[in-house]
Order: structure tokens, then sequence, then C-alpha cells
């Protein structure tokens, strides 16, 4: 007997004292059908719209030391991300995916490479699904237009979304999530660069990932 | 690292880390503004004791379907691409891993940071067979080195000075220059960010735990603040999970409730800074991520544990706020419980996972002050279950003498919380009579006590709970794995 069936079996045993299997596996579909739907409290601060979820995304955002700036329209983030990069003292040079928003822009002022993230990566670029304002929380999904390396191995990763995907909180988000297309390999919430309080009980920022997050959200 | 446990040798255990002054300095700063960080927090979220009853009734809710849960979790891996493995045993889990690691002509593992991984002794056995386990995480990295075990679930260096990590550093980075600076704490950061950073790109196998596995997208998730997990899991040709198979939550808005009580309690942030939901290997068009997806599923002991006394316990999420707020555990560190788990749930888990022969004694390690249960995020009742562990350490005759005579009277009184207050205050009133400092004689049923450990004699200012206010501790930011 396969450790599968002897560990099924057992719990089967403990569980039917309980409740009989049929409803076990109507309560699990029961649930599961709420997949999607509210199910569980949420904090008043999570149901935040329009310009309060944005000013509280921008705060929660500076409070987990990332920083955020606004550009008009995608078309005039590749200058907003050159000064950025000139700002930080980062070499003009940004590596990114394929993201539809992303390659249609003119990149001729910047070095910009496509694909996965090598070893030493200064600066990288992500277009993140959307935002929640309760944590200051961005999603993004893995895949050709995202490469998930790119978000854990820019030095500073920048982040762009709309400001029409920043959403309340965490119920939206998988909304968004859900909606954006096939379950990828991986969804990444990300909420500000690493950091690690390990040595001495200090926090420090870039313990392996990024050491600096910024957003650029864009207006239009 | 992994050893044998020591749980047996508690009391040795104790009386050697409240010996070590260094370690005593050291708990104490690690631990300093921890429970202000929870209570900031969680005092920030109106909605937390609601927060907290969702979580509560949804793991219950896990627990009472468990079976039908892990088959859908299972198919719903499966319908990804990924695989997954039963494990009822820490043998066979090692076995496991050891197998997919040589199908894949490992030589080097990575390894995020795992609590099962502890449980199961994974290191140590890798190892021995030829494949190199590397930890990525701080924490974990600096123990690996320094060949010793985790002393906290979620800050496992929490007993490591920062002399000893300039020492470790300057012994284990034998390649780079003796006389470098190493003062500074981001010189350190630097250092391990470098040398971990090539051996990223050189594993040919990522592992690491899970925070929970949701039984409707059959994705794991891992939480953590420095990024070391996603980078193992990412660039490794083959993924594998390792979780125990309590980790499962039904939807991705149940796993909201548990994030939004997980780093609250856990370091007192909102929300830990990587929350990835993996399942299955790379699409066919991606450019990243690993080509083969594993989880190990593992049973030992707990499928026991349903329907029993400690079925709550199930619902840990492993947050470390009950170390955190326990007086024994800050006074004693994480390495005197002697084996993985410490503090109050390591005192309740561990005589589950290795028998109360072997842990039996942990339990004993407890003021019965219900400062754990007030926090715990998943009001797991803490208290009642270590009473349930002594009942029965008691009814095998395992404990010793003196310890069975004051045993009546304590667990009769103990079971009444108002009376045991009073009699605690009372105590405390004659025990500032006896000496200041620390007590080496009890009289009446703590004599036994004392025998084997000196009693800290109680500070001014009332009993532990009468003077607990976690918000006269300064306040720190801090973050953990
Ligand atoms: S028992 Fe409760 S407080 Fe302790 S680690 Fe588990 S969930 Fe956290």
């Amino acid at each position: 007997m396969s450790s599968r069936v002897r560990i099924l079996a057992n719990l089967r045993r403990r569980l039917e004292e309980g409740r009989p299997a049929a409803e076990r596996a109507e309560g699990v579909a029961a649930r599961l059908r709420l997949a999607g739907a509210q199910t569980a409290p949420r904090p008043a601060a999570s149901r935040l719209e329009g310009a309060e979820a944005l000013a509280r995304f921008e705060e929660k955002l500076r409070a987990v030391d990332a920083s955020v700036s606004h550009v008009p329209g995608f078309s005039s983030l590749p200058q907003a991300l050159a000064e950025e990069l000139r700002a930080r003292n980062l070499p003009a040079a940004v590596r990114m995916g394929e993201d539809f928003d992303l390659v249609s822009l003119d990149w001729s002022g910047l070095e910009a490479t496509r694909g996965p993230g090598r070893i030493e990566e200064p600066a990288t670029l992500s277009r993140a699904v959307c935002g929640a304002a309760e944590t200051g929380t961005v999603a993004l999904r893995s895949g050709p237009a995202n490469p998930v390396t790119l978000t854990f191995l820019g030095e500073t990763h920048f982040i762009v979304l709309r400001r029409s995907e920043i959403v309340p909180g965490l119920e939206e988000l998988w909304a968004r999530v859900r909606r954006s297309g096939a379950q990828p390999r991986t969804v990444n919430l990300v909420t500000g660069p690493s950091r690690s309080a390990d040595i001495g009980g200090v926090l420090q920022l870039g313990a392996h990932g990024p050491v600096a997050v910024h957003v650029f959200i864009v207006d239009a | 690292m992994t050893h044998a446990p020591t749980t047996p040798n508690f009391r040795q255990n104790v009386r050697e880390a409240m010996a070590d002054a260094p370690l005593m300095e050291q708990m104490t700063t690690a631990l300093t503004g921890s429970m202000a960080r929870r209570a900031g927090a969680a005092g920030a979220v109106p909605e937390f004791d609601a927060l907290r009853d969702a979580g509560r009734d949804l793991k219950n809710h896990v627990l009472e379907h468990l079976d039908v849960y892990l088959e859908t979790y299972e198919q719903a891996v499966t319908d990804a691409g990924g695989h997954v493995h039963w494990a009822e045993t820490a043998e066979e889990a090692r076995a496991i891993i050891l197998d997919i690691c040589r199908k894949a002509g490992a030589k080097t593992v990575n390894k995020g940071k795992s609590m099962i991984s502890e449980e199961i002794g994974l290191n140590d056995y890798l190892e021995e067979n030829g494949v190199k386990p590397v930890e990525t995480d701080l924490g974990e990295y600096i123990i690996q080195l320094r060949k010793e075990t985790p002393s906290h679930i979620i800050a496992p260096a929490m007993h490591v000075n920062v002399p000893q990590w300039r020492e470790a550093f300057r012994k284990f980075h034998p390649h780079l220059p003796q006389d470098r600076d190493l003062e500074g704490l981001d010189k350190l950061l630097l250092e391990a960010r470098g040398e971990l950073r090539r051996k990223y790109f050189e594993a040919e196998v990522g592992i690491t735990g899970a925070n929970m596995l949701i039984a409707e997208t059959g994705q794991s998730v891992i939480v953590t603040n420095e990024g070391n997990g996603d980078l193992s899991q990412s660039l490794a040709k083959v993924h594998i999970v390792l979780a125990s198979l309590e980790k499962i939550v039904p939807t991705l808005e149940d796993a909201s409730t548990v994030l939004r009580l997980l780093a609250r309690s856990a370091t007192g942030q909102e929300m830990s800074v990587y929350t990835t939901f993996s399942s299955g290997p790379r699409r066919a068009e991606d450019p990243d991520g690993p080509e083969e997806y594993h989880v190990v599923l593992l049973d030992n002991g707990r499928s026991e544990m349903l329907g029993s006394d400690f079925q709550d316990m199930l619902r840990c999420i492993r947050c470390g706020a009950c170390m955190n707020h326990c007086p024994v555990y800050r006074a004693v560190g994480g390495h005197a419980y002697g084996w993985v788990y410490p503090g109050p749930m390591g005192a309740v888990l561990t005589p589950a996972l290795i028998g109360v022969t072997q842990g039996g004694n942990l339990p004993n390690a407890s003021t019965f002050c219900g400062r754990c249960e007030e926090v715990c995020p998943m009001r797991i009742p803490l208290p009642k279950m270590m009473r349930h562990w002594r009942e029965r350490e008691f009814e095998r005759k395992l404990s010793p003498k003196g310890m069975r005579r004051g045993m009546g009277a304590w667990a009769w009184a103990a079971r009444r919380p108002g009376l045991y207050r009073i009699g605690a205050s009372l105590a405390a009133r004659a025990l500032r009579l006896l000496g200041a400092g620390s007590i080496r004689r009890l009289p009446l049923a703590g004599r036994a006590w004392t025998q084997t450990r000196d009693f800290p004699a109680p500070q001014k200012g009332g009993t532990f709970l009468a003077q607990w206010n976690p918000d006269a501790e300064g306040r720190r930011k801090g973050g953990a794995a």
C-alpha cells in the first residue's frame, strides 16, 4: 500500500466520526464555490476607493521604504525612468520583459534589454497586474511579459502600473489576477524592497532581492 | 544542521542557557520590541479579532475536511504539470527528495527557510548522500556555517550576536581578504548577499517550504522578506516544495485572511515583502522558472493529531508570536527546548511529533500566564494543551517524584485561573522576601523545582500577568525572513 493510500485512509477513518464522506465532499465543494466571493471579514482600510485608495497606496508604499512617482502616460515612461536612473547614479540601462505596454515605447535614450534576469542587474522593470491600496502591495504575473527573475535580481526594481489598476484590497487584487489570464507559474505579491533584521536585530534593506523599489503610476 | 533531540535534557539545557551571559544578552537585544511591534500592528486593525476568528474557523473547516482537500489540491497541482509525493515519515520524505535530486543530477541544492526541512533532518541526509545543501535565508545561512539549529521559527539565528557573525564570515569565507572591513552591519549583509548571489546560479535544485497550499489553485505559497526563497525556486531547474499536510487553505480569499494575520503577528509588518504563489513548472513560453515542480506532502504524525486533544495545534501558521511573548522562551532561548520547535507551540507540538517520552518535558516550560494564547492569531489554546501533556506525563509517571507530588495541588489550582492568579501573586510577594536575584530554594511544592533550577526572583510590580504591558517596550522596526 502506498503512503498516499495509507495517509488518506488514516485521515478518513478519523474524519468519518465527525462527518460522513459525502458530507465532507459537499462541504469542500461548497467552500470552493465561494472562491472569488467574500467569505471572511476584511479591514475597513481595505475598502477605500478612488482618490482615497490612491493616497493610501502611495502612503503604504512609502511606509515600506519604496518610492513612487507619476507619469502622464506610458509614452513618458522611458524619460521618467532615465531620470530616476540618473538621480540614483545608476547606468542608463534597464532589463525588462516583452510586455506589450513596454515594448511599444521608444527606449532609444536607454540601453533597454529584454529577457530574464542575469547575475548582476542594476535596474529591472516589471509591469504589474494591479496594486492594492490596503498594504501598498503590487501583483506581478510571471511569463515572457514579466520574467520572474527580474523581480528578485534587480538591484533597483522599477514597477509600473496604471492608476486605474490600483484597487482597494486583496479581494479586488485576486479578482484582477484571476481575470488576467491562465494561471502563471508564479504570482508575486511585492510589498517594498527586500529586507532582513537577522544581523544584530537591525533592519537593513536589500537582503537578497532589490535594495530599492520604485513604482511608476501611469495617470492616463 | 540537524541534531538528535535533546528535549529529555530540558532542565540541563535551561541551566546552561541561563548561565550563558552573552546568549542572555543577545536574546534580550533580539526580542526587544517584538511584543510592541505585534501590538502596534494588531491594534491598528480594528477587525483584527474578527480576522482571528475567521482564521480559526477556516483552519478548523480544513482540518475537518482534510482528506477531500488534499485530493482536491493534488488534482490541481497535477493539472498545472506538477507532482505530489506523499510521505508518511521523515525517512520517506528524505528519500523522495534525494531521489528527485539524483534524477536532476544535483550536486548542490539551494534552500529557502523551511522548518519541515529541520524536522526531517534533511541537510545531514543530503550531505551524507553527496548532495550539498546551501541555506540561503540569512539566518539559516549563518547557523549552517556555525553548525547549529534554529533557535526561533521565523528568526532562526536570533541567538547569534554581531561579533559571532563576523567571526563566522572570516572563518568560512577564506577566499576573501582576511583584513577586510566587516565593522558595519551593512558590510556583513553585503558580503552574505555577494556570496549567495553566486550560489543561486549554481544549484540544480531549489527547495522551499510552504506557508500555505491552496486547494483551489494548486499553488504553494511562501511568505518572506529577503527574496532568497524566490531566487532559490526560480533559478534552479527543479523546484521542490516541502510542506506538511495541514498547510492547506481552500481559496485565494482564505489565503488573504491568513496573510492579514501572519505578518502582523510575526514581525508587526502589515504584509511581508514577498508573498509568492507558485504552481507547476515554467510554462512553455516562459523564459525563466524551474522545469520541474514537486511537492512533498509530509504527515510525520500529524494525522494522528486529528480528533485528539491536540487537533487545534494543526491550525498553527508558524508566526512565532507565542514564543516572542513567552516569559520562559524569552528567558532561556530556543535551543534549550532541544528540538526543532521551541516556545509554547514547540512545547505542544514536539511531544506530538517525537513522543511524550522524548518531548514530555517541554510542556513544563510554562508559567501558564496565558500570553501565548492571547496573541496566537489562530486562537490555539496552547496552555490547555500543555496541561493535557502534563497530565499525560503525570499519568505515565514520567515526572520526577517531587514534581509529581506538587503537581496534584498545582493542577487543581491551575484549572481555576482566578485562584491561580491570587495564589501566584501571593507567592510572588512571598518570594520577594526570600531574596533578590535568583532563588535557590522554594518552599513546599516548589522545592523539587529549585533543586534542579534557580527560580528567578519576581521583580517589583506584581506578577508577570499584572505587570505585562507591551506598549512600554521600545518600538523598533523589524522583519524576519
Ligand atoms: S501557535 Fe499560534 S502564536 Fe504560536 S506560532 Fe503557531 S500560530 Fe503563531
